[in-house]
């Protein structure tokens, strides 16, 4: 495997002209990798996780004698350890793309588990009924992810990124949280609870926050991939959206720092334990509250909105600094997601964060379940409100998300035709627009093949392989060309 | 697209299609008139059987 490496900071060949200018861009790929839950209820006889799981992948099994594929669009389908359904998004340039994807997975899951429930009606009973959760965390306390994957450029050294990024990480959650009802009550995030060391370079066993396996699926003398672990999977497109965004602005600057050899200044903002601040997070609904023992020794107080503030603030001045980074999206205005940024930062500040319960899934949940007080429903049990927080992230036979998109009381990013478009069109500017090709064609032409995220490879009617190790290179080679000829 | 975060220069052609996105998104800012209707729209959520739904999903970890 090429791409496997060390974690060294620094090339050992020189690089070519297109990677060097990748390298010198602020270009970034994103990527969503989301684990679902699974479980059924109104069944005649039990039908655990494992057997549903399988279920849902029969067709998948049936035509890709396998229950890891890629699909059409570029991304990868897979059913992953402990039985979770997994979808991990085509490669994407611009934050919008990647959600408009993750949208899209939604609904292959939503398709995959009501085909599986038709089956399971003929032997389990009418009655039952699948449940895709796009959550992190069971009722029996199993967590489970919502990875989120950066394009980075090899310069920046792991540790830096440690240190630098996981305030911002962990605090972000003031507005990307999905909440969570649990035993000790409502919480901003899903898994504070899960997650101790702060990096690792494992992640089943123990429960990192940034994950370090340095497989860039890219020139690895020019790039590495930073994989984030922590991050609640999310019903709001906003809140995606935003992630994605925001956390690719604060890679920028943590960038042009490694670029002139200088400190970012984000040092300073490292917690003593990361674990303890992430808890602290967690259970500050006011987002100003916590205090947080701070690596140099001090106390900052102030709450998540106070660490969120300082990045912010560096952000806002190294983009007037450096205009290009504004056209480092193709598709997203920068200026604009700042300007969200800072309206979500100042409302906590200000008290006024009731008007983003239309785009935090943890304000939105919360918001419902003081409606149904209201009503009167004073002995409303906690299983009550676990089997609404969960049925909130259900993207088979959930009704309360819908519910909340179609009255209003949450926006949507992504309409339903877009999110079709992404489902079976891979973004135009990536890798993926080749892989999607390929796949298009050998499906229709019912062609043998395989692929990962750098290679194309076809067995049948002719034996042939290539690699495609640039994610930003959407141009078809020769070689490309040759293997959709023979597929003809 | 939705407007809001998207560029300047491709904004206007996308005006139309984007409206009715546009209008759902500004509808209501916490009004009860909206969660009172997604709480109807759920009635037969409110009214099965909490245990037996939470209890059923049990899932190994997974990462």
């Amino acid at each position: 495997m090429p791409q496997l490496r060390d974690s060294g900071n620094h090339s050992t060949t020189p690089l070519g002209g297109r990677t060097l200018n990748e390298v010198r861009s602020f270009a970034r790929i994103f990527g969503v990798e989301t684990e679902y839950g699974v479980s059924v209820t109104g069944a005649d006889r039990a039908c655990d996780a494992s057997q549903t799981a399988m279920m849902m992948f029969q067709p998948i099994v049936a035509k890709a004698r396998s229950t890891n594929t890629y699909i059409e669009n570029g991304s990868r389908l897979y059913l992953d350890v402990g039985s979770h359904p997994e979808y991990a998004t085509a490669e994407a340039c611009d934050p919008m793309d990647a959600l408009a994807l993750d949208v899209a997975g939604e609904q292959v899951m939503h398709d995959l588990a009501l085909g599986a429930q038709r089956r399971l009606r003929a032997t389990h009973g009418a009655g039952s009924t699948i449940h895709v959760f796009k959550n992190n965390v069971d009722s029996a306390g199993h967590s489970f992810g919502c990875h989120e994957n950066y394009l980075v450029r090899r310069f920046v050294p792991l540790q830096t990124i440690e240190h630098e990024l996981l305030p911002f990480l962990i605090t972000r959650q003031l507005f990307t949280g999905a909440g969570r009802m649990g035993e000790s009550g409502f919480q901003i995030t899903q898994r504070a609870d899960f997650l101790d060391e702060a990096v690792s370079s494992a992640t089943t066993r123990s429960r990192p926050m940034v994950n370090t396996r340095d497989e860039p699926h890219a020139d690895p003398d020019a790039f590495r991939r930073l994989h984030v672990i922590i991050g609640d999977s999310n019903r709001s497109q906003w809140a995606t959206m935003m992630k994605l965004a925001t956390t690719h602005l604060v890679l920028c600057v943590i960038e042009q720092a490694g670029r002139e050899d200088r400190e970012s200044g984000f040092g300073r903002f490292a917690f003593a334990d990361a674990s303890a601040a992430n808890h602290a997070v967690s259970r500050d609904l006011s987002g100003v509250n916590a205090s947080f023992d701070m690596a140099d020794g001090t106390v900052l107080h102030g709450g998540a909105v106070a660490v969120q503030e300082r990045y912010l603030e560096a952000v806002e001045r190294f983009v007037e600094k450096h205009p290009q980074v504004v056209a480092s999206l193709p598709r997203t205005d920068v200026r604009e997601v700042i300007r969200q940024w800072r309206d979500v930062v100042q409302a906590f500040r200000s008290g006024t964060s009731a008007m983003f319960a239309d785009r935090i899934d943890w304000m939105c949940k919360r918001r419902l379940f003081e409606a149904l007080r209201r009503r009167g429903a004073d002995g409303i049990s906690r299983d009550k409100l676990e089997q609404l927080d969960m049925d909130y992230h259900d993207v088979a036979n959930g009704t309360l998300y819908v519910s909340l998109c179609r009255r209003g009381a949450m926006r949507q990013l992504v309409d339903e035709e877009r999110a079709r478009e992404a489902r079976s069109m891979p973004p135009a500017d990536t890798r993926a627009a080749l892989r999607g090709r390929f796949i298009q064609l050998a499906e229709s032409r019912d062609a043998r093949y395989s692929c990962d995220w750098t290679r194309l490879s076809l067995t049948a009617p002719e034996r042939m392989e290539m690699t495609l190790i640039d994610p930003f290179d959407a141009s078809p080679s020769d070689q490309f060309r040759a293997m959709l000829e023979a597929m003809e | 697209m939705p407007q809001e975060f998207k560029q300047q220069q491709s904004v206007e052609q996308d005006r139309n299609e984007d409206e009715a996105a546009v209008r759902t998104g500004a509808q209501i800012d916490g009004t009860v008139d909206a969660l009172d209707a997604v709480l109807d729209d759920i009635e037969s959520v409110l009214e099965s059987n909490a245990e037996e739904y939470v209890g059923s999903f049990v899932q190994k970890g997974g990462e």
